[in-house]
C-alpha cells in the first residue's frame, strides 16, 4: 500500500518548491512482543515478560510508549538502568531527532542496548498507525495523534492476542499498554480515547524499587512558583532576536562569565575587539557562561568600565527571596563600577536581550549545605566559578552532602533568580583525590575514558620484535651512544640525542623522536582516538595518556637498552654549532641509557669521566649554549611562569612536600635540540608542502596587552621597551633590584601573561610573514619531538616521512580543510590540558595546606581596588589578600572596623592604609590557611601578617586569629591617623 | 493539425448535416460533445486538470516558481504557457512534428490571458517590485479528436482552479530587503480566482454556416475558424481576444456573427465549468483526493 506526502520547501536560490514523496505502507511490521501470536516477528522478542516495571499506578504488566517530550526532557531518567520493555515508536524517535541531536544520540544508545528492551516501531510504515496529516493541524499535532494511535492500536492488538482461551487459562494478568507524556493536551485527549495515561513524573514516583530515580526527573516546571515576581527581563522570541540580528540593531555572540566577578562579563563579538561589557544582574539576563546570546549595544553615553573588583557571591539558601541587603549589595557594586567608568577607559557594554543558543552542559559541584532539615530543594554550587548556581531538588541530600556531584541545568524562568536543574550522578566523596581528578577531568573536557577494546585492537602484537624487514628500511644506528635525558621518573621518553666527532673534526649531532606514527596508522580507531585526545594531560601524580599504554610507557619510549624505532634528524654542525647539513631519517636506535637531568648534570660536572656518553654530553652541553646565546641575541624571550613540583605519597596520593621545579643546564641543553629540530623540521615541512603542513606560530601580542607591564616597571622606574621582541628581551634583563632578588622573575610572569596563545595551525592559511614564533623569535616553527604526548607531532612526523619517502601519503594528510579542523581541536585540547594542569596544582595545594597554617614570604603582583594579588614563590602560588574598603561594612567578618580603611590611588595603583604604602612587587608576609570552614569549598586564606597594620594584620604571636584583631584599636594609631590628616 | 483523411461524398455529407443543423453525431450547431473532466490528479505539481471531450483528452499541470516580476509590471505575476503534442496523440506529433500546432495554441492562449482584465496578474504579486509567482501551465495533448482550442483553454482554467499556492509571508530585512517564510502546514494554501479567466471558443465555418466544437473531421471541411476568447466580468461576458485559423476569409457579417456566438457559448460554458468544479471540490473536500482514476 502506499500514499503520498507532501510538503513544500523553500530552496538556497529562494524558490519554493512542493515536493511529493511515497510513502509506502507496509503490513509485516511486527509488534515485538512475545505475546503476540499473529505478527511476523523477524528478530528476537524486545519486549518480554521477564523484565517488568513494578509500579504502583499500575499494578499490572504493562509496557510504555513515551512521548517525546519525555525523552527530550527525561532522558536522565531513561539512561538509568530502571524503564524496561519500551515501545519506541519512529515517530518519536524522528522528532528526537530533529530536536536535539546530542540526546539523540544517547538515546539511541538506550535503544541499541539489548538488555535495555526498548522496541522500535516503525510506526509511520504500519498500514494501521500511519497517521496522515489533517488539514488545519500543525506537525506537532499530527505526531501526537500518530503516538496516541499506535499506543491504540499496540492496546488493541495484544488484548486481542491474549483474548485466547490458552492464555485465560494460563492465569496471567493481561498486558498493556501505557503512555507517558508531559503534555497536558496530549494526555487528556489520549484519556478520552480510552488509552493509558500519565506523566513521566508520575509513574517515576509510582516505582517502588527505584525511590532515587525522582531525583533525576527534569524539573522543567517547578511546583512552588508561587513568590513568581520576574527578577530578570524577558528574553526576546527567536523571531525577533533573528529579525534584531539581521537588522544589525543586535550582536551575537558567545558570553563569557568573568571568573572574579559574578556580577559581569562579556560577550564576544567580531566587530569589538575586546567585546562587550555586560554587568549587573539584569543586564546578564540570565546568560550562562558559554551560552550563544544577543546584546543589545547601550547608548555610549551608559558605556562602562570593567570593574576591578573581586566579587564573590555569598551563600544564600534556597528558600530565601533575594534579600534587600543584597540587592543593595548589588546597587553598590554598580555604583562603584559606575563612578569607576567616569574616569577610566570605557569600553562598549551592553545587555543581553536574548539567548540565540544554550550551551548547557553537565556541570561539577557540590551541595550547599541548607539551613532546614529535610528539604526537598537545594542549592547546587558548581566547581566553575564562571557557573551560577543552580537550583535543584533532591531527596538524598544527606548523602550527597559531602560529595562530587554533577548537575544539569533544565530551564532558567525569569522569577527565579538560579537556573532550576536536576541531579545527574553522584562523582564520590569530597575531597577524595579520585573524585577530585575526576571533577577536574570532566571541567576540562578532557576525555578520560578506558580505551575502547576497538581501539586496543590496533595495538602491535605482543611479544613485538623487530624484522628483518624493519632493519632493511631503516637506518640501523644501534651502534651509536645514544642517550636520553628526562625528568625523574618519566616513563614516556620520546626523544633521545646523540654527539660524536666526524673524522673532518666536526660534529654530528642527532636527535632521535620515537617513532609513533609507525605504530599509529591513519585513519583507524587508535588514530582517531588519539586525534580526539589531541594531548596528554599531565595532572599532579596522574596522566592521562593519549595513546595506549603499551605505546606510551613500552613500544614507543625510547627507553635505555633496548632496540626502538626512531625518527631522527641528523646535522652535521662545525665547533661554532653553524649547521653544515641536516639530514631526516627513520631509524633503528638502542639508548644506550636513559638519564634525569640530575644524572646527565653529575657526569659532565664530573671531570673523571672520560666514556663516550660523557663526552657527547659535555659536547652537546657546549654546542648548547652557543645555540641558546645566538637565540638570545636574535630577541628570544625569558619567561617565567611559577612552577612547582608536588612529592606525593604512593599510597594515598597526597601530596606531601613542594618544591620549585629546578632548572639544570641539562634541561636547557635538551631544550636548545629540541628547539633546532623543530625549527629544522619545520623548514622542512613547509618548504615540501606548503598548503598543508602543521606549523606553530605564536603572535605577537597587540601593545595594549603591555600596559600592566609597562605601568607596573614604571612605578618601579624602569623602562620596558615593547617595540620588539628584542628590545623587550633587553629591557627585561635590565629590570634587576637589588634589593628585591625576586624582582627579575616577577617582572618575567607579567610578561608571560601579556603573551597571546602560542597555536598550530596550517601553512596554507596564513601568510608567510604571519608564521612568525614571538616568543622563540622564529621565523617558523613546528612541534616534531614529542609525538608520544602530542598529536601534532604525529601529524608532522607524518609529512616528514611522507616528504623523504619513507612512509606513504593518503588523501586526508594533504587536505587543508581536514587538517585545520584538526588544528582546531589540538588547540582547544592542549588549552584545556593547560587549564586542567593547573587546576591539579591548585588542587594539591589545597591538599597541602590542609590543617596547617605558616608565614611565607611573598610579593605583591597586583594592586586591586578591593585587593592585593599576591604571589609566593615558595609554592608559586597565587592569592587574593582581600583589603576592606570603607563601604563595604557588612562583610559578617568580624575584623572590620571603620577606623582602617584602604585607599586606592588610580594613579599610580597603590593601596595606602594609614602610613603604610603597598605598591606592586613589594615584598610582604602573608599567613596561608586553609579555609575549611565550609567544608564543601576550601579555599586558601591569604592573611597579612607584614608590614603590620594593627587591627587588620594577624598577630605575629603564636595565635594569631582573627579574633583577637577586632579589640580596640590603641590610642597611638588614632593619633597616627589623626597626624596625617591634619 | 492532425490530418483526417476524409472523401468528397463524405464531406458533402458533413456538410449537408450542417446546413439542416443537424450533425453526424446528432448534434445540433451549438451543441458540445459531452466532457469529462477531473483536477488534482497529478501530485507532484501545484494544480493539475484532465480534460476529455470526446475523443480529445488534454492533461494540464500548473507548477510554481518564484521569480521577480516585469520592472514594467512591478506587481504583476507571470504566467507561461508550454503545450506538448505528444506522439501518443498522432504519429504525425513524432519529433518536431507538433510544434506548430503547440506554438498557434500557446499564441491563442497567451493572447486571451494577456490582458489585466482577463487574468488579474496582481493575485500573483507577492511583494511588489522584488518577489512574484511564476505560473508555468503545461498542457499535454494526449489525444487529437478535434476543437483542441477550446479543449485546452477549458482544462487550464480548470486547472488553475485547482491550484494551490502555498501561503507565503514576508518578513522585513534591512534596506527593504525581503525574506521569504513559508507555512509549514500544506494545507494552509491560497486559490487563484478563476472568474475572469478566459475560455477559448472555435466558431468553426462550414459551407455557410457556423457551429461550434467541430469534431476532427468537421475541421476538415471547415475553410476558417474563428477562436473567439471569452472572459467573463460581473456576469457579463467579454471578449478578450480574437484569432482565425484556416486558409480561408471571412465576411465581415459572418464574423460578427461568429464572434456573437462565441461571446453566448463562452458565457454558458464558463457557467457550467464553474459549476463542476465547484461542485467537485466539494465532493473531494480540502484533503487529497484518494489515489484513484486516471494516472494510478
Amino acid at each position: 500500500m502506499q500514499t503520498l506526502r507532501e510538503f513544500t520547501r523553500k530552496t538556497k536560490r529562494g524558490n519554493i518548491l512542493k515536493i511529493v514523496r511515497e510513502h509506502y505502507l507496509r503490513d509485516d511490521i511486527g509488534c515485538g512482543s512475545e505475546l503476540c501470536r499473529e505478527c511476523f516477528q523477524n528478530e528476537v522478542y524486545q519486549l518480554t515478560a521477564q523484565h517488568a516495571n513494578q509500579s504502583t499506578l499500575f499494578k499490572f504488566p504493562h509496557y510504555l510508549v513515551l512521548d517525546t517530550n519525555v525523552v527530550l526532557d527525561q532522558i536522565d531518567v531513561l539512561e538509568e538502568d530502571v524503564l524496561r520493555n519500551v515501545v519506541v515508536l519512529t515517530t518519536v524517535l524522528n522528532e528526537v531527532k530533529h530536536k536535539s541531536s546530542s540526546i539523540y544520540k544517547r538515546f539511541n544508545e538506550i535503544v541499541h542496548d539489548r538488555t535495555r528492551n526498548f522496541y522500535v516501531f516503525v510506526n509511520e510504515h504500519h498500514k494501521d498507525t500511519y497517521a496522515d496529516r489533517e488539514p488545519d493541524e500543525t506537525a506537532n499535532d499530527r505526531n501526537d495523534r500518530a503516538i496516541r494511535l499506535a499506543t491504540k492500536w499496540y492496546d488493541d492488538h495484544l488484548q486481542a492476542s491474549q483474548s485466547t482461551k490458552e492464555f485465560e487459562r494460563s492465569g496471567r494478568a493481561a498486558t498493556r499498554v501505557i503512555l507517558l507524556t508531559d503534555d497536558a493536551g496530549n494526555r487528556a485527549k489520549a484519556e478520552a480515547e480510552g488509552i493509558l495515561v500519565t506523566s513521566a513524573a508520575e509513574y517515576v514516583k509510582s516505582l517502588e524499587d527505584f525511590p532515587l530515580l525522582i531525583d533525576k526527573l527534569s524539573h522543567k516546571t517547578f511546583e512552588n512558583e508561587k513568590k513568581g515576581l520576574p527578577q530578570y527581563p524577558p528574553h526576546l522570541s527567536m523571531k525577533e532576536l533573528l529579525e534584531g540580528l539581521r537588522q544589525n540593531k543586535l550582536l551575537q555572540g558567545a558570553f563569557q562569565a568573568s571568573r572574579e566577578n559574578y556580577l559581569e562579563g562579556s560577550v564576544s563579538v567580531e566587530k569589538f575587539e575586546k567585546g562587550i561589557l555586560i554587568q549587573g544582574r539584569e543586564a546578564l539576563n540570565r546568560a550562562v557562561d558559554g551560552d550563544l546570546v544577543a546584546v543589545e549595544l547601550l547608548p555610549e553615553a551608559e558605556w562602562s568600565a570593567p570593574s576591578e573588583i573581586v566579587l564573590e557571591e555569598k551563600n544564600v539558601y534556597a528558600d530565601e527571596v533575594p534579600s534587600e541587603e543584597r540587592a543593595e549589595d548589588e546597587k553598590d557594586m554598580l555604583k562603584q563600577v559606575r563612578a569607576a567608568a567616569s574616569s577610566a577607559e570605557r569600553t562598549p557594554t551592553g545587555r543581553i536581550v536574548g539567548i540565540v543558543r544554550r550551551k548547557w552542559r553537565q556541570y561539577c559541584g557540590i551541595l550547599q549545605p541548607s539551613l532546614i532539615e529535610d528539604t526537598t530543594r537545594h542549592i547546587f554550587v558548581p566547581a566553575d566559578r564562571k557557573i551560577p548556581r543552580i537550583r535543584i531538588e533532591t531527596r538524598q541530600a544527606a548523602k550527597l552532602q559531602n560529595q562530587r556531584i554533577i548537575v544539569t541545568i533544565d530551564t532558567w524562568p525569569r522569577n527565579s533568580r538560579y537556573p532550576h536543574g536536576h541531579f545527574v550522578r553522584s562523582l564520590g566523596p569530597l575531597g577524595d583525590m579520585a573524585t577530585e581528578n575526576e571533577v577536574i577531568l570532566l571541567e576540562h573536557d578532557v576525555p578520560h575514558c578506558k580505551f575502547s577494546d576497538e581501539v586496543l585492537s590496533f595495538l602491535p602484537q605482543m611479544p613485538w620484535t623487530i624484522t628483518e624487514e624493519d632493519y632493511a628500511k631503516r637506518v640501523d644506528l644501534r651502534d651509536l651512544y645514544i642517550c636520553s635525558v628526562d625528568p625523574p621518573g618519566c616513563t614516556d621518553i620520546d626523544d633521545a640525542l646523540h654527539c660524536r666527532e666526524l673524522p673532518n673534526g666536526n660534529l654530528e649531532v642527532g636527535v632521535h623522536i620515537a617513532d609513533v606514527s609507525h605504530f599509529i596508522r591513519p585513519g583507524n580507531a587508535l588514530d582517531k582516538e588519539a586525534a580526539a585526545r589531541g594531548t596528554t594531560v599531565y595532572l599532579v601524580g596522574k596522566r592521562i595518556d593519549m595513546v595506549p599504554e603499551l605505546l606510551s610507557s613500552n613500544l614507543c619510549s625510547l627507553v635505555g637498552g633496548v632496540e626502538r624505532f626512531a625518527f631522527s634528524c641528523v646535522w652535521e654542525v662545525d665547533n661554532e654549532a653553524n649547521v653544515l647539513s641536516k639530514r631526516f631519517h627513520k631509524s633503528v636506535i638502542k639508548s644506550k641509557r636513559a638519564m634525569t637531568y640530575e644524572e646527565a648534570q653529575v657526569i659532565i660536572d664530573d671531570a673523571t669521566q672520560q666514556n663516550e656518553i660523557a663526552k657527547s654530553l659535555r659536547n652537546l652541553n657546549r654546542l648548547a649554549k652557543i645555540l641558546k646565546k645566538r637565540r638570545m641575541d636574535s630577541g628570544a624571550l625569558v619567561l617565567a611562569s611559577p612552577e612547582i613540583r608536588f612529592q606525593v605519597d604512593s599510597e594515598t596520593h597526597e601530596p606531601l612536600e613542594v618544591e620549585v621545579k629546578q632548572m639544570r643546564e641539562t634541561n636547557s641543553m635538551v631544550e636548545e635540540f629540541m628547539l633546532l629540530a623543530n625549527i629544522t623540521v619545520a623548514e622542512h615541512i613547509a618548504t615540501e608542502f606548503s598548503e598543508c603542513a602543521v606549523l606553530r606560530r605564536h603572535p605577537r601580542p597587540p601593545p595594549t596587552n603591555f600596559d600592566p607591564l609597562v605601568k607596573a616597571a614604571r612605578y618601579q622606574g624602569f623602562q620596558v621597551d615593547i617595540d620588539s621582541g628584542l628590545e623587550l628581551s633587553h629591557s627585561l634583563d635590565k629590570c634587576v633590584k637589588a634589593d628585591n632578588p625576586y624582582f627579575n622573575t616577577m617582572i618575567r610572569i607579567l610578561t608571560t601573561r601579556c603573551m597571546m596563545q602560542a597555536v598550530y595551525f596550517i601553512s596554507g592559511s596564513l601568510q608567510k610573514e604571519e608564521f612568525f614564533h614571538y616568543g622563540l623569535a622564529a621565523p617558523i616553527y613546528t612541534h616534531f619531538t614529542s609525538p608520544i604526548r602530542r598529536y601534532s607531532d604525529i601529524m608532522v612526523h607524518r609529512l616528514l616521512a611522507a616528504s623523504i619517502g619513507a612512509d606513504s601519503t593518503y588523501a586526508q594528510l594533504l587536505e587543508r580543510k581536514s587538517n585545520e579542523e584538526l588544528c582546531h581541536n589540538l588547540n582547544y585540547r592542549h588549552k584545556m590540558a593547560q587549564y586542567a594542569g593547573r587546576a591539579s596544582v591548585a588542587l594539591n595545594t589545597h591538599l597541602f595546606f590542609r590543617g596547617k597554617e605558616e608565614d611565607e614570604e611573598g610579593y605583591v603582583l597586583f594592586v586591586r581596588k578591593n585587593a592585593l594579588q599576591v604571589l609566593i614563590p615558595k609554592y608559586g602560588l597565587e592569592g587574593t589578600l582581600y583589603l576592606k574598603s570603607d563601604k563595604d561594612g557588612k562583610d559578617g567578618l568580624e575584623r572590620t572596623k571603620s577606623e582602617i580603611v584602604f585607599t586606592f590611588n588610580e594613579e599610580d595603583y597603590t593601596q595606602r592604609c594609614g602610613d603604610v604604602v603597598f605598591h606592586s612587587f613589594d615584598p610582604v608576609t602573608v599567613r596561608l590557611s586553609l579555609d575549611s570552614s565550609n567544608v564543601q569549598h576550601e579555599k586558601l586564606i591569604f592573611r597579612l601578617v607584614k608590614p603590620y597594620i594593627k587591627g587588620f594584620s594577624v598577630e605575629t604571636a603564636t595565635d594569631g586569629s582573627d579574633g583577637q584583631a577586632v579589640a580596640a584599636p590603641p590610642p597611638s594609631k588614632k593619633t597616627k591617623k589623626d597626624k596625617k590628616k591634619k | 493539425m492532425a490530418y483526417v483523411a476524409l472523401s468528397e461524398a463524405e464531406k458533402t455529407y458533413i456538410l449537408h448535416g450542417v446546413e439542416d443543423d443537424f450533425r453526424c453525431d446528432g448534434r445540433s450547431r451549438r451543441d458540445y460533445r459531452p466532457m469529462d473532466l477531473e483536477t488534482g490528479l497529478v501530485s507532484n505539481a501545484s494544480g493539475s486538470a484532465r480534460l476529455r471531450l470526446a475523443n480529445t483528452d488534454i492533461l494540464v499541470g500548473v507548477k510554481t516558481e518564484i521569480d521577480v516580476p516585469n520592472p514594467l509590471t512591478p506587481d504583476f505575476g507571470k504566467l507561461e504557457f508550454f503545450v506538448d503534442c505528444s506522439a501518443n496523440a498522432t504519429p504525425e506529433f513524432e519529433g518536431r512534428g507538433g510544434s506548430d500546432l503547440a506554438q498557434e495554441l500557446i499564441l491563442s492562449l497567451q493572447n486571451a490571458y494577456e490582458s489585466p482584465l482577463a487574468f488579474d496578474y496582481r493575485t500573483l504579486c507577492l511583494i511588489p517590485g522584488q518577489q512574484c509567482w511564476k505560473l508555468y501551465i503545461d498542457i499535454l495533448i494526449l489525444e487529437c479528436g478535434g476543437n483542441l482550442h477550446d479543449a485546452v483553454s477549458l482544462a487550464a482554467k480548470a486547472a488553475l482552479f485547482n491550484t494551490k499556492l502555498p501561503r507565503v509571508t514576508a518578513t522585513l530585512l534591512d534596506a527593504g530587503i525581503t525574506d521569504l517564510i513559508i507555512s509549514d502546514n500544506p494545507y494552509d494554501c491560497t486559490r487563484i480566482g478563476i472568474e475572469t479567466v478566459p475560455l477559448l471558443v472555435t466558431v468553426c465555418k462550414i459551407g455557410d454556416y457556423c457551429l461550434v466544437d467541430p469534431s476532427a473531421e468537421e475541421e476538415v471541411c471547415s475553410t476558417v475558424s474563428v477562436v473567439v476568447s471569452v472572459s467573463m466580468r460581473n456576469g457579463k461576458a467579454f471578449l478578450s481576444g480574437t484569432h482565425l485559423t484556416g486558409g480561408g476569409a471571412m465576411h465581415r457579417d459572418t464574423m460578427r456573427n461568429c464572434l456573437d456566438l462565441g461571446l453566448a457559448i463562452g458565457e454558458h460554458l464558463d457557467r457550467l465549468l464553474t459549476k463542476m468544479l465547484n461542485l467537485e471540490q466539494e465532493r473531494v473536500g480540502p484533503k487529497r483526493p484518494q489515489t484513484i482514476g486516471f494516472l494510478k
